[in-house]
């Protein structure tokens, strides 16, 4: 393995990327129909010329903000009130769990049905995507303060309240955090599946109009965009929060 | 505050039988006293520094501060962990001032409480630190200024210095005693370091194990500072690894199997210039 310097490690993911467009370049060589890489961001660059294509993408872009910020107050609310009181996780622990067993998808037609073939049906398939994971990945760290952290908290005074709020939530943050990585993919995989099966304008939209009209770079083209972004906000965002927070907590060095 | 201990159990529920570890202890710290508790790994001393601190409840018998019995923890009985057991998202003065924090001490009048104490255990320029940049023996004091800025009647150790290396820690005995004669609180120091112990204390306790039971108290009436080399200390240690040495065997001997065999001189004294004696 060559050791890249600090700074310089996000080129690591380069010799993967570069092997995997020649092996793009190799089969659109091989089979015919099949577009090449330089066709498909060709199509790519025409898109962002055309404003309908740059509205979807906002539009897209604005559902999942809404959607992720619903989804981060639902999910630390749930899980909070889940982990603090008992009754509260006797009824609804295994339904939170039942939610989350659901994979985003299978909301969409639920969704349409409460609220037609709607921006906020989208919205709400985001939601129920993703803060399951939330709510549970809460409602586990703050059942699991650490024991020696306990003890010293209440040698200090922290007790009831207090004890929660300055104690058991920090701790919970490392497991909170996982919780909204895991959620992003979630909740992107969700906005995608909302979009593709009611006609709102977005990514997930455009993706079946260029597959009903035939368009296989078009298609690809977009595919490759909803990877790239999806990826790209997990690294530039949720990696290094979780990394930032698991080095503080002492989890990571 | 005096701390009276008297006729304590306490048994742990353990693999569905039940663990006694202390068996009919009884002790007496007077206030402003520095007293140690000495004794082998599993000898039930940590829990008493628990039951103390009001972490733990005795199975039965009684401990009182000042005469009452402890309910529960208190700002006035405060705790250093050995393991330091800070708080990892909070800086220096973030743990340093979470007591006072706890107890409602209006921002300005905690943070200038919190720099006091972090100045006296040398860490002014860690204030902004976070733990996980601190070595062992920068978060022990951390630890002890947290426990020091709620300005406890009592201040219970329990092996505080055990993981840290042999310079750190003749540092900071030195420095705990510094603060101990300037502030003069009840302390219990729990080690099972028998230099730290004769070195450090008025009073040492040497507890026997599984269970613990009080083996034998020694009065060191050496005034500080105390030399290493000082004869009456050496005789002190000396007795007490006597002592000990049958205690560790028959821990050994419980883990092992009656198998093991242990020569006369398995307890030699310490050599000139060793910074302590473990068991």
């Amino acid at each position: 393995m060559v050791r890249l310097p600090k700074g310089a490690t996000f080129l690591k993911p380069v010799p993967a990327l570069a092997l995997l467009y020649l092996l793009w370049e190799a089969t659109a060589w091989v089979f015919h129909g099949w577009p090449s890489p330089r066709a498909v961001f060709g199509v790519l660059a025409a898109d962002f010329q055309q404003p309908a294509f740059r509205s979807a993408l906002a539009g897209s872009a604005w559902r999942m903000a809404v959607g992720y910020a619903l989804v981060v107050l639902i999910g630390i609310g749930g899980g909070l009130l889940l982990g603090r009181i008992p009754l509260v996780d006797q009824i609804m622990g295994s339904f939170a769990v039942a939610i989350h067993a659901i994979p985003g998808a299978a909301w969409v037609p639920l969704s349409v049905v409460w609220f037609g073939m709607t921006e906020r049906a989208v919205i709400f398939t985001i939601v129920l995507g993703a803060a399951g994971i939330v709510m549970v990945n809460t409602d586990t760290g703050i059942r699991e303060v650490p024991p020696f952290i306990a003890r010293a908290s209440r040698t200090l005074g922290a007790r009831g309240w207090t004890y929660f709020w300055f104690v058991v939530v920090p701790a919970a943050i490392p497991k909170m955090v996982d919780g909204l990585r895991l959620a992003w993919a979630f909740g992107w995989r969700a906005l995608m599946a909302g979009e593709l099966l009611t006609s709102v304008s977005g990514l997930g939209q455009l993706l079946s109009q260029v597959a009903k009209a035939g368009q296989l770079d078009g298609l690809l083209a977009i595919m490759l965009l909803i990877a790239v972004i999806g990826v790209t906000i997990d690294w530039l965002i949720f990696k290094r929060l979780e990394h930032a927070v698991r080095v503080r907590w002492g989890l990571a060095s | 505050m005096r701390v009276e201990i008297q006729h304590v159990c306490k048994s742990f529920p353990h693999n569905g039988s039940t663990l006694e570890v202390l068996q009919d202890v009884s002790l007496t710290v007077e206030e402003g006293q520095f007293v140690c508790l000495l004794g082998p790994s599993g000898c039930g001393k940590s829990t008493i520094i628990h039951l103390i601190a009001g972490l733990e409840r005795p199975t039965s018998g009684h401990v009182l501060v000042d005469g009452r019995p402890v309910t529960g923890p208190d700002p006035s009985r405060t705790v250093v962990f050995q393991d330091a057991a800070l708080f990892p998202w909070l800086s220096v003065l973030g743990n340093v001032e979470f007591g006072l924090r706890m107890a409602g001490v209006e921002p300005r009048r905690r943070r200038a409480r919190a720099l006091e104490y972090i100045r006296l255990v040398h860490l002014s320029k860690f204030v902004h630190a976070y733990p996980h940049q601190l070595s062992g023996g920068m978060k022990q004091r951390v630890a002890i200024a947290r426990a020091l800025a709620l300005q406890p009647a009592i201040l219970l150790l329990d092996e505080p210095f055990a993981s840290l290396d042999a310079q750190t820690r003749a540092v900071l005995q030195n420095e705990l005693l510094e603060i101990w004669e300037l502030a003069r609180p009840t302390i219990l120091f729990v080690t099972h370091n028998v230099r730290e112990a004769t070195g450090l204390a008025d009073r040492v306790y040497v507890i026997s194990s599984r269970p613990g039971r009080i083996r034998d108290v020694q009065d060191v009436s050496v005034p500080r500072p105390r030399r290493a080399e000082d004869p009456v200390l050496l005789a002190h240690q000396h007795k007490i690894l006597g002592l000990l040495g049958e205690e560790v065997e028959k821990v050994l001997r419980e883990e092992l199997g009656e198998t093991v065999h242990f020569p006369e001189a398995q307890h030699p004294a310490p050599p000139e210039g060793s910074l302590g004696m473990h068991i």
